[in-house]
């Protein structure tokens, strides 16, 4: 079992920085692919999704390299071995890169013996195509068990699986001690499409249920700017979520990049990878005094 | 089963002048593919919405297309041919392209390989004994192919498929028979994820209007270095309503006239990357 320690209210970050935004690329491209009612990968959704790996990776890679911002790629082991040149650019572009499970598994329905088998077959992965010793992880659809197995059986030093707070908090057990960095739904999944929830499936005519560009690029301004105001008085981050198959199609990313556009004007707005927020959460040294 | 052939699609070069290649693909059908109420009764709210497209959509769409001299693809069931055979000949008439969709919305995705190949055969025929042409390629109605899809229409003679979703450029795959042409599109920028009956319906007109604009705004500055094409997938039921039908012609108002944007048909589309690069 595990200790969680939450953050003091004056929990603060360095100097000048008012509200880091940590964007997280989710590289799953197929592997999430909906099923037919028999069971079978849907052949619609997998082509719409493969074009993650194919095309939207690389206008992400390239928009955040326009913007010179770092952030956070989140990379399936199974994408990795399909398409290592996507992620070998992604490192050489300094991003910080975290394991985001094997296969896109649904943790939450397996056994701990499978769930811990996934997470040591993707860390291989990582070191042999890319020779990196990952550092983060996150599994969309956690397990009661994630916390637990990644504390005993790895030496991840942040996860970034849970949905449940604004800010970090300090996970101990199993001898050591990891950052929790939770994430949010201000995401393309929620204000662009609904397709990484299963009870979402694409519809008979085979379409996703989508928002139109206009939608997406509001909610995630209207998020910022809550977000900048009450950064002024106390600590606030913002995990952006986009993934390779959704934002990576040309009419959304000119959503992500007119939300840097906007963003970046702002003084006091860092973007940033969870290994640089994991170190500064740490730094402060605020947690669990309350 | 077909594999494709892999290449660096980014040396495509479209032929001289053309900076951005814009395909309008228009699938049409009359209700076919609308689900049935219980004891296969017809549902007339979701499949008359969807038979709209034959009855009054593809006039619309001719009309406006007519309008701004804009040459399109069609996509044709083969039981809508049957029943609107004017609407087809009509399109082919005003020059533009007829391809297949198959007979009946029929699912091919688990059919055993002589019911596809049935099927691909039927629509052919069909298609030219009613509007006099010979199809060259085709478009799953539902998007789901099997693993046999490119073979079986490359060994029917058909040089190009546009059912995959999965890439921004067309690309080859060596089949049984011979190379086949995908030419890929998405249904994330397509009239009905937007506009379309039945629910949901997100963004209606308006937000229709920014996925075609933002898509537009992106390719065109992403050509600048390197090619690329716009495929937009329309439906006759959806974009022939007149609030869709204004969007499109507002798209064509910024489009027509310019000389780097290009209309293109996808049996052009097919035969230029096999034409201009090495592979």
């Amino acid at each position: 079992m595990w200790n969680e320690k939450g953050y003091r209210k004056s929990f603060r970050w360095p100097e000048g920085v008012r509200l880091p935004i940590a964007i997280s690329v989710h590289h799953q491209s197929e592997e999430a692919t909906c099923p037919m009612p028999d069971g079978q990968p849907d052949p619609f959704d997998y082509s719409e999704r493969q074009y993650g790996a194919r095309r939207g990776a690389w206008r992400l890679l390239d928009i955040m390299g326009r913007h010179g911002v770092r952030g956070t790629w989140l990379i399936c082991g199974a994408t990795l071995e399909k398409y290592p040149e996507v992620s070998r650019a992604v490192q050489k572009a300094g991003h910080c890169i975290a394991g985001h499970t094997y296969a896109h598994e649904m943790m939450c329905n397996m056994p701990p013996d499978t769930e811990t088998a996934l997470i040591k077959k993707t860390v291989l992965v990582f070191e042999d195509l890319l020779g990196e010793h990952i550092r983060g992880w996150r599994t969309c659809f956690a397990s009661h068990n994630t916390l637990d197995l990644l504390l005993e059986h790895s030496d991840i030093e942040w996860d970034g699986s849970m949905w449940n707070d604004d800010l970090p908090s300090l996970i101990e057990g199993h001898g050591r001690e990891m950052l929790e960095i939770p994430f949010a739904t201000y995401s393309d999944t929620a204000l662009g499409v609904d397709i990484t929830n299963p009870a979402f499936p694409p519809s008979r005519f085979s379409t996703w249920n989508a928002n139109p560009p206009d939608f997406m690029l509001r909610g995630l301004k209207s998020a910022f700017d809550a977000l900048y105001e009450r950064g002024a008085e106390r600590a606030v981050m913002m995990p952006l979520v986009v993934h390779d198959f959704i934002t990576g199609r040309p009419f959304r990313s000119k959503v992500l990049d007119e939300f840097l556009i906007y963003a970046k004007q702002f003084e006091g707005v860092i973007f940033t990878g969870h290994d640089e927020l994991a170190r500064w959460a740490r730094q402060s040294g605020e947690f669990g005094r309350e | 089963m077909a594999a494709e052939i892999k290449s660096n699609t980014n040396t495509v070069r479209w032929p001289a002048g053309i900076r951005l290649p814009v395909m309008l693909t228009f699938e049409h059908q009359a209700g076919e593919g609308a689900p049935l109420f219980a004891g296969e009764r017809p549902n007339y709210m979701v499949g008359g919405a969807i038979q709209y497209g034959a009855r009054r959509g593809i006039w619309n769409i001719l009309e406006l297309l007519e309008k701004y001299r804009v040459k399109a693809t069609f996509f044709v069931l083969g039981t809508t041919a049957e029943k609107y055979p004017e609407t087809v000949q009509e399109a082919v008439k005003a020059g533009h392209e007829i391809a297949g969709m198959g007979y009946g919305f029929a699912s091919i995705r688990t059919a055993s390989e002589e019911q596809e190949r049935e099927n691909v055969r039927r629509s052919a025929k069909v298609l030219e004994d009613i509007a006099g042409v010979k199809i060259c390629g085709w478009r799953c109605p539902d998007y789901r192919v099997s693993p046999k899809t490119l073979d079986i229409l490359a060994e029917e003679g058909l040089a190009w498929d546009s059912s995959l979703l999965n890439d921004d450029l067309p690309y080859l795959f060596e089949t049984r028979a011979k190379k086949i042409v995908e030419i890929p599109f998405t249904t994330s920028t397509a009239d009905k994820t937007y506009v379309g009956y039945p629910y949901p319906q997100r963004g209606g007109p308006d937000g229709l209007a920014s996925v075609w604009n933002n898509e537009l705004d992106v390719l065109y500055q992403e050509s600048e270095k390197a090619p690329r094409l716009m495929n937009l997938s329309l439906q006759t039921w959806a974009t022939g309503r007149p609030a869709t039908l204004r969007v499109l012609g507002r798209l064509l108002e910024r489009l027509v006239g310019h000389e780097e944007f290009r209309f293109a048909q996808c049996n052009e589309v097919a035969a230029w990357p096999l034409n201009s690069t090495e592979r």
